[in-house]
């Protein structure tokens, strides 16, 4: 089975005061922070290497960035992708439309049974990727994907909906699913595996190679602006010793009319 | 990988499990191996782990996520080690370590260690704090940045970052201020130490964070160092001289004592408590210095000084070596390691428990509430005490 | 989810229960050569109430039950040879009396030697007890189960004679006590009861030891090791008969060993003495040394090679590096003491038949009334080879036992065939009909001592 996993690169924002907005108002500062693979593409790439693992076939990681997401793409190769793809172009600030059109330009290239996105990201958090890469490429998709079982020709998949509802669908292949957190345990990523990984060929293209250019792209919706939420109130620490907090406390829940 | 390539695969089917590993300074129990004491399986003994290495590694038993909490557990505090009778015993914890190191290379670990190894790659710290906060903890202290002063005070990760850690940290470097010693931090730019990134079976990442460190204290001509954590002592004395890092690495309870001993430390301000000491690993099993803490509080006027039965190359380990302080596989228990020996702290009437490392700090003091010994027992750093001694407010 | 599992939980809960593929594999294995079995579950109980009812439990569900305390018999004993639940009895591990004027202790099941001996360091300097030649983490009740003997056999016997109470686990769950503790007293004597031996022995074939009284012994000021050292083996009988007349020494053992070469082929003694003063200790070593062994030296038979003051207790886990192969396994028996030129004799060329370096050993037991005679195989855990070589060694030793007119000690499977292939059949019916009594659904360390 040949799959093709989309994956991106997202700055570590799980802590919430280091996020801070920068002089455009159309983007966080970036400067400071640290980045990482998104927390769905994880899942993505452990399926893909399972699936692989288990069926054999090829496995193809593709990215579009600037030259640090790389990175992202040197976890896959070292997790057991044959190749990697970047396409040089920076679409952090462009919408989903257009990065589906370039990443429907890549895949159509490559042979595929199956394409796996994230379920979305943890940066934009959009969602759409996925299902308008499908679309465009004019094949079956299901997302929320949190469990998969393939065979030759179609695949078994279950999507998780509110409350833990689950749906069970079976689709013909090729087709594209969007991956969701849970539905492996992603291994760990050893500092050796990435430095092997470094000898692996990693394929950089451009949107001209592709026969795309930037100017043809017109995005469908346009960012206004950026704002951190409003500073809620600050939290009170009571201190003291027991039997004086537990009074105070309860003062507090009682006047909150919690009691 | 098999047996056949395992870097130890002639050596471990050597072990006969006779039990010695469990040991203390004698025979009084076989509590002594802090994974065994927590979960008293044969598995979680040193033997057990050897032994299921090689099950492993030979294809008897398959890779479980209870394997790889099995070999996890072990906190890589030398107790095995010291005690083993056999002459294959210097490479009973390189074996353990290699064990993980394959685990490492399929990937295959603990979730808490996936996390652990991602956040020291990421932020170069186990908690995935971010490294823009790393100095905050000597906010207002006046501590002065590394540019060349005699010593490099590298503070490490839980000194940086845990609360409690901090105030230990804060605490050293005002003593250090107060005895005149002339020495900088790194602030910002400090970087995970690595010990534990090593017992953790990561080898490269450790390389890396070794290489990358060396290289930053030979860039501004770092000459002698001091640590608040024995765990970073241990790295950089034994670990960094393979990678050219060669500097004159103290404890800072080798510097405390020396300073209390030549007089540029006056500690006459006292501590008036009945004082028992908890050996740290990396401090007494693996570089021997058991004396220097031990001398600072006889030192201490008011300090009454009592041994726990347990003590020197017989201290039962706080269960936070490993990583465990974080991944905190031997917890949740009465029997977990941390518990058992503030009870045996409890036992000699002291009502001082004195530390000498940020871990076992944060470990044991965790271990006084579960407890419920807060009102018999209080767990103080060395450098907390001193300063107290010295009237740092 | 398995019910017995599950039962196994509710009886000691989640973290003392395993069905976890480690701990089977580990419980499956004896130290030794015995093939391993792997035990469908890992227990470790606290208390001997858990013990009743994980028993009460098999004998409903009918699973095998297998009693484990050091697990260092080395003989396979404790393997479970049918699966069922190994019992790991280490965690019952307190130490509930020391009667200091009476010279006991009681200990829980899971209590080591050298927690004893520690705790009598400690607490009673001027109390010991035997210490056996096994790793100090060897249990007391696992010994005694066996009839372990320890350095103080010359005087005192057989370890299992040294016990005054014991409280038992029944196969079928009940909780039995015997000695003066059975009728509320203290746990100062096993006799004059009409007595029920049917514990010790039977390798936990007849139900678990939860409790053991244990004599305790003055421990002297000066406890020391003299050596002396006999090429003709001939000579062995004798000087442990002229030696034991003195009733000055606490242990007396002969051995004999390949490595290093230039001591191969001579007999050692190890004497332990004890004195609470030098004026003591210089009496004693004239006896002994002078009076009693000088006419060796004299002679030129023997060679005195020194005192030395504190007790170096063998590390014997030492043997199995020996190979640089983590393993050996050895046959122990209870022989008159002059077969000891023929069992050393036989044993030596056994080993170099089998290619494995000799090591034989005999510990005097009572005044020279029998002695422990040891043969032991070290072997190679990483070649298969060396372990079915030291196998069939064992195997020929335990033929040789019975040969040379001994009983096998601790006999694993092929001892124990072997044994009772020999005994008085109406001891063996006897045998058989005690265990049906106690143990009807046959549950307790199953394969051990079964009567056909």
């Amino acid at each position: 089975m040949d799959i093709i996993a989309c994956i991106k690169r997202v700055p570590d924002t799980s802590e919430a005061d280091v996020v801070k907005i920068d002089p455009s108002q159309k983007d966080i500062e970036k400067d400071r922070l640290a980045f990482k693979i998104n927390d769905w593409d994880e899942y993505v790439l452990e399926a893909a290497v399972q699936l692989k693992e288990k069926l054999g076939g090829t496995l193809t990681a593709v990215t579009i960035g600037p030259k640090e997401w790389d990175e992202v793409l040197r976890r896959a190769l070292a997790m057991g992708a044959d190749s990697a793809i970047r396409i040089d172009q920076d679409v952090s600030a462009d919408d989903p439309h257009i990065v589906a059109i370039i990443l429907d330009k890549v895949i159509r290239r490559l042979p595929y049974d199956l394409v796996l996105f994230g379920a979305q990201s943890e940066d934009f958090g959009s969602g759409h990727l996925g299902a308008m890469v499908a679309e465009i490429l004019g094949i079956p998709h299901a997302t929320l994907v949190i469990n998969l079982e393939a065979e030759e020709k179609k695949i078994h998949v279950q999507r998780e909906l509110e409350a833990g509802t689950l749906q069970s669908y079976t689709i013909d292949l090729p087709a594209l699913l969007t991956i969701h957190t849970g539905i492996n345990q992603p291994r760990y990523i050893s500092m050796g595996g990435i430095r092997r990984a470094m000898q692996k060929e990693l394929q950089v293209m451009s949107l001209s190679d592709l026969g795309l250019s930037l100017d043809a792209l017109t995005p469908m919706v346009k960012l206004e602006e950026m704002r951190l939420p409003p500073k809620g109130k600050e939290a009170e620490l009571i201190t003291g010793a027991p039997e004086e907090t537990a009074g105070q406390l309860a003062k507090i829940l009682k006047d909150a009319g919690i009691f | 990988m098999t047996l056949t390539n395992f870097r130890y695969g002639d050596v471990i089917h050597r072990c006969f499990r006779c039990g010695y590993c469990k040991f203390p300074i004698n025979w009084m129990d076989v509590n002594n191996c802090p994974a065994y004491a927590r979960f008293r399986m044969e598995t979680y003994s040193c033997g057990g782990r050897l032994w299921l290495t090689r099950a492993w590694l030979e294809g008897e038993i398959e890779w479980s996520d209870h394997l790889a909490d099995i070999l996890y557990s072990c906190t890589a505090c030398k107790n095995c080690e010291v005690k083993c009778p056999l002459s294959f015993n210097i490479d009973i914890l390189n074996m353990m370590i290699a064990a993980k190191s394959e685990m490492v290379e399929r990937g295959e670990i603990p979730s808490a260690a996936k996390e652990f190894l991602e956040n020291i790659q990421r932020q170069g710290n186990p908690y995935g704090t971010s490294r823009e906060k790393r100095d905050e903890w000597m906010e207002g202290t006046g501590i002065e940045a590394y540019q060349g002063q005699e010593y490099l005070y590298y503070v490490g990760c839980v000194g940086s970052y845990d609360t409690r850690g901090q105030e230990t940290a804060r605490l050293l470097g005002k003593v250090l201020q107060k005895a005149g010693v002339s020495f900088g931090v790194l602030g910002n730019d400090e970087n995970c130490d690595g010990n534990e990134v090593r017992n953790l079976g990561e080898e490269t990442l450790f390389e890396m964070l070794a290489e990358d460190n060396v290289a930053q204290f030979q860039g501004l001509g770092v000459q002698k160092i001091v640590t608040l954590s024995p765990h970073s002592y241990n790295a950089m004395k034994n670990d960094y001289p393979g990678f050219n890092g060669v500097f004159d690495v103290l404890h800072y309870t080798q510097l405390l004592q020396e300073l209390i001993r030549n007089g540029g430390l006056d500690v006459s301000g006292g501590y008036n408590a009945k004082v028992t000491y908890h050996d740290p690993c990396f401090l007494g099993r693996w570089n021997e210095e058991y004396d220097a803490p031990r001398a600072i509080l006889r030192a201490i006027p008011g300090v009454q000084f009592v041994e726990m039965a347990r003590n020197r190359n017989g201290a039962l380990c706080c269960g936070g070596g490993g990583g465990n302080f974080y991944l905190d596989l031997l917890g949740g228990s009465e029997d977990s390691p941390a518990r058992r020996r503030v009870r045996e702290a409890c036992e000699t009437g002291a009502n001082v428990l004195a530390v000498a490392c940020p871990n076992c700090l944060t470990m044991l003091e965790d271990a006084v509430k579960a407890e419920g010994l807060e009102n018999k027992l209080t767990v103080r750093d060395i450098s907390e005490i001193v300063g107290e001694a010295c009237v740092i407010k | 989810m398995d019910p017995i599992y599950q039962a196994l939980v509710d009886i000691v809960g989640q973290e003392h229960v395993s069905n976890q593929p480690e701990e089977l594999f580990i419980y499956s294995y004896d130290l030794g050569t015995t093939e391993p079995h792997r035990p469908d579950y890992a227990v470790t109980p606290r208390s001997t109430e858990e013990i009743q009812e994980i028993v009460k439990l098999a004998n409903r569900e009918k699973v095998p039950v297998v009693p484990l305390g050091g697990g260092l018999s080395l003989a396979g004993l404790a393997v479970p040879f049918r699966g069922g639940i190994a019992l790991d009895l280490k965690r019952m591990d307190s130490i509930l009396e020391v009667n200091e004027k009476a010279r006991y202790a009681v200990v829980e099941c899971g209590v080591s030697q050298g927690q004893l001996t520690s705790y009598l360091e400690r607490n009673y300097p001027h109390l010991t007890h035997s210490e056996p030649g096994a790793p100090p983490t060897a249990t007391i009740a696992g010994n005694v189960a066996i009839h372990g003997q320890g350095d103080l056999a010359q005087p005192y016997g057989f370890n299992s004679d040294m016990v005054n109470g014991l409280e038992i686990v029944l196969p079928t769950g009940e909780v039995c006590k015997f000695g003066s503790c059975s009728i509320g007293s203290g746990w100062f004597t096993q006799h004059p009861l009409p007595d029920v031996g049917l514990f010790l022995g039977w390798s936990g074939t007849t139900g678990i030891i939860t409790k053991v009284s244990i004599r305790l012994f003055p421990s002297k000021k000066i406890r020391g090791v003299g050596q002396f050292v006999v090429e003709d083996e001939e000579l062995v009988p004798e000087i442990m008969y002229k030696l034991t007349h003195t009733q000055m020494t606490e242990d007396i053992v002969a051995f004999s060993q390949a490595v290093p070469p230039f001591a191969s082929g001579l007999q050692h003694f190890t004497i332990n003495i004890a004195a609470d003063s030098e004026k003591e200790l210089e009496f004693k070593q004239e006896i002994i040394w002078d009076d009693t062994l000088g006419e060796y030296i004299r002679s030129g038979a023997g060679g005195f090679l020194g005192f030395r003051s504190g007790l170096q207790r063998p590390q014997v886990s030492k043997t199995s590096d020996w190979r640089k192969g983590g393993g050996f396994e050895y046959v122990g028996s209870i022989m008159p003491v002059d077969t000891y030129p023929e069992c050393y004799r036989r044993g030596r060329e056994i080993s170099e038949r089998h290619d494995i370096p000799y090591t034989v050993l005999g510990r005097c037991v009572g005044t020279a009334h029998a002695m422990m005679f040891s043969w032991t195989y070290a072997f190679n855990r990483a070649d298969p080879e060396t372990v079915r070589q030291a196998r069939e060694a064992l195997h020929e030793t335990d033929d040789l036992v019975l040969e040379l007119g001994g009983t096998i000690w601790k006999p694993g499977l092929y001892g124990q065939k072997l044994v009772m292939e020999r005994l008085d059949p109406n001891t063996l019916n006897l045998m058989k009909k005690i265990k049906q009594m106690l143990d009807p659904n046959g549950i307790m360390n199953p394969g051990n001592w079964e009567v056909s």
